[in-house]
């Protein structure tokens, strides 16, 4: 006789929220492979990284170095957010308010901390997909701080890397699978590159 | 057949308080009667005359069968840790407490324990089980353990039987970590690091227990012979009677065996630490006002309403931030309380008082400061992790470290 696990009210707290990954524009930039988990309508969507993990979420610290008003009925913010492997281009629309605001209110070049969704989307039928992040939310930091975002960014992507040559998880072999021709060697090789521009 | 010897073992079962209920002659003439006159087989004869006695006894049949043997639907010799809810069992263990029975029709109630583990049990007033005295071992056959609040129970019910055991066993109880400890029964070792105000008109004592591993709440209610514990003392505290509720778990102390005894403990306050960026700030965050009706302490809404105690005008305000603190593999909940949030954003109480009052967003105008204070930074919380979230203690601000940087270097071009 067992006892039935105990039905607990959801308390706030009690869900898992996706985690925010870390990676640089270099490797985000290589991604066109997005899938959905679940079919129902609110079901989120993940961006499959080359180095074999999901993400629904990604955190990242660059330069904002350029970002233009979009749209009269429609108002949006593009932004392009520069890091030492490459560029994110960031957007944030009528449905990010909050971000909206905050982009608005930021004076360009200044190292930002952006939280957001990345989406893939393609100009045209013909061209290649482009990874977006719609910003949840962007706030001015300091170059300390941008500077320990590398060394995060470096860390995961380091170890993203090393459990691609051992490990054998469901993303990991869809990985495999969508980018056969990727060497993750290159992303190591990144991640040193952006290492080795921090200057103390 | 020895008759008679047999007689004396059957005997031995129909005992209740020391006076045999038997009469051995008896015994030994239907023994005989049946053996000789009808043939029965000898272990039969032997059973059938114990079940005899049984029923004009209003006893249970004894489990054991001649010579220890065990029939089919006996109930299995256990060790207390090893009792599930649902099973019949047969224990043999030492009576370390007895408590006063809750209601009329428990007769008996305490807690049993053997070197693997204790268990309460009750003995109800119709089971007519003979009373058991505490400090004493005892064989306790096919009792049943069911779920009494969650927690394993051992039930002496009309098909019991209890046997003393004469000899004196050592037992020795070993206390457990507080953070391995479960509903049921357990003991700690442990120093008293709190003492809390009593909730209620027949608490004695509530506070706080820690060891190294952690802390859990304590209670002791009053009783007559229970003596508050010292706050900074150490107990090793035994059979202590293990809740849950709402996930929680807490030690009742009435009922226990507590000892104190010198030493320290160096209690690890069930801190965690957490290391991350802030990627959300939630709203409720910032300055709030809180109720000021004592011991309600609940946030206001925008319009002075606590949910309980109604408009409150003289409310009182206070510094929060509850967010979203993520290392790239997982996200935790966090919660800062006033201290924390004062070093972290450097914005004091009564400078987002003087904000909230007199700027024209208001309160709003707080949490905008804050958040574009601390979203996206990297920091360390510390706090107790209580439902999932951490209730932070302190919170500082990662700093950088060139070795982590040199080390990563020779991670990243090391292995290329």
């Amino acid at each position: 006789m067992s006892t039935p696990a105990r039905e607990m009210p959801r308390r706030e707290g009690s869900f898992e929220r996706e985690p925010a990954r870390r990676v640089f524009a270099g490797e985000l930039r290589e991604c066109h492979y997005q899938f959905r988990e679940g079919d129902d309508e609110k079901s989120p969507t993940f961006v499959l990284l080359p180095t074999g993990e999901r993400c629904n979420r990604i955190f990242l610290i660059g330069t904002l170095t350029e970002k233009t008003r979009q749209g009269e009925q429609n108002m949006f913010y593009r932004g392009r957010v520069v890091d030492p492997t490459g560029t994110f281009f960031v957007m944030a629309g009528s449905y990010q308010p909050e971000a909206m605001q905050q982009i608005a209110r930021i004076e360009t070049p200044a190292f930002v901390a952006v939280i957001g969704k990345p989406s893939l989307y393609r100009k045209d039928e013909a061209s290649a997909p482009m990874v977006s992040v719609r910003v949840e939310s962007i706030t001015v930091v300091d170059k300390e701080t941008r500077d320990l975002w590398v060394l995060d960014a470096a860390e995961r992507t380091l170890d993203r890397v090393d459990a691609l040559r051992t490990g054998d998880s469901l993303d990991i072999t869809k990985a495999k699978e969508q980018y056969p021709t990727v060497d993750p060697a290159v992303f190591r090789k990144m991640a040193y590159d952006a290492l080795a521009q921090i200057t103390i | 057949m020895d008759f008679s010897e047999a007689a004396e073992r059957i005997s031995r079962k129909f005992v209740k308080d020391g006076t045999a209920l038997a009469d051995k002659a008896k015994i030994e003439g239907k023994l005989r009667r049946l053996v000789q006159e009808f043939g029965v087989q000898p272990s039969e004869a032997e059973r059938s005359v114990t079940g005899e006695l049984a029923r004009e006894h209003n006893m249970a049949l004894p489990g054991s069968a001649p010579n220890g043997q065990r029939g089919g639907g006996g109930t299995a010799e256990k060790k207390i840790a090893e009792a599930v809810p649902g099973e019949w069992v047969t224990f043999e263990g030492k009576v370390v407490a007895l408590s006063a029975p809750v209601s009329p029709s428990i007769s008996q109630s305490g807690i049993l324990a053997d070197e693997s583990g204790a268990i309460r049990f009750v003995a109800w007033a119709k089971a007519n089980a003979p009373a058991m005295n505490e400090g004493s071992w005892y064989r306790i056959e096919s009792g049943v353990v069911d779920e009494y609040k969650g927690v394993a129970n051992l039930k002496i019910h009309s098909g019991t039987t209890i046997k003393e055991i004469s000899e004196d066993r050592a037992l020795i109880p070993v206390p457990q970590e507080i953070k391995n400890l479960h509903a049921g029964i357990g003991g700690v070792r442990a120093k008293v690091v709190q003492e809390w105000d009593a909730s209620h008109e027949r608490m004695l004592q509530s506070g706080l227990l820690g060891d190294e591993t952690g802390t859990i709440k304590f209670v002791i209610w009053k009783e007559p012979g229970r003596e508050k514990l010292e706050v900074g003392g150490v107990y090793n505290i035994f059979y202590a009677q293990v809740d849950e509720f709402n996930g929680r778990l807490s030690l009742n102390l009435n009922g226990a065996t507590i000892l104190q005894e010198e030493g320290d403990i160096a209690v690890s306050g069930g801190e965690t630490a957490f290391t991350g960026a802030i990627v959300h700030i939630a709203p409720g965050s910032g300055i709030i006002k809180r109720c000021p009706v004592e011991g309600c302490n609940r946030a206001l809404s925008r319009q002075n309403y606590c949910p309980v105690h109604e408009i409150q005008q003289k409310f009182v305000y206070d510094l929060r931030i509850k967010g979203w603190l993520d290392n790239g593999m997982k996200t935790h909940s966090i919660l800062l309380q006033r201290d924390a949030v004062e070093t972290l954003t450097g914005i004091s109480l009564a400078a987002a008082q003087e904000i909230a009052e007199n700027n024209p967003l208001g309160m709003d105008e707080v949490f905008l400061q804050m958040r574009d204070k601390v979203l996206g930074r990297y920091v360390t919380c510390r706090g107790r992790e209580i439902d999932n979230r951490l209730l932070v203690n302190s919170c500082e601000l990662k700093k950088f470290e060139s070795a982590d940087h040199t080390g990563l270097l020779n991670r990243a071009g090391g292995a290329a």
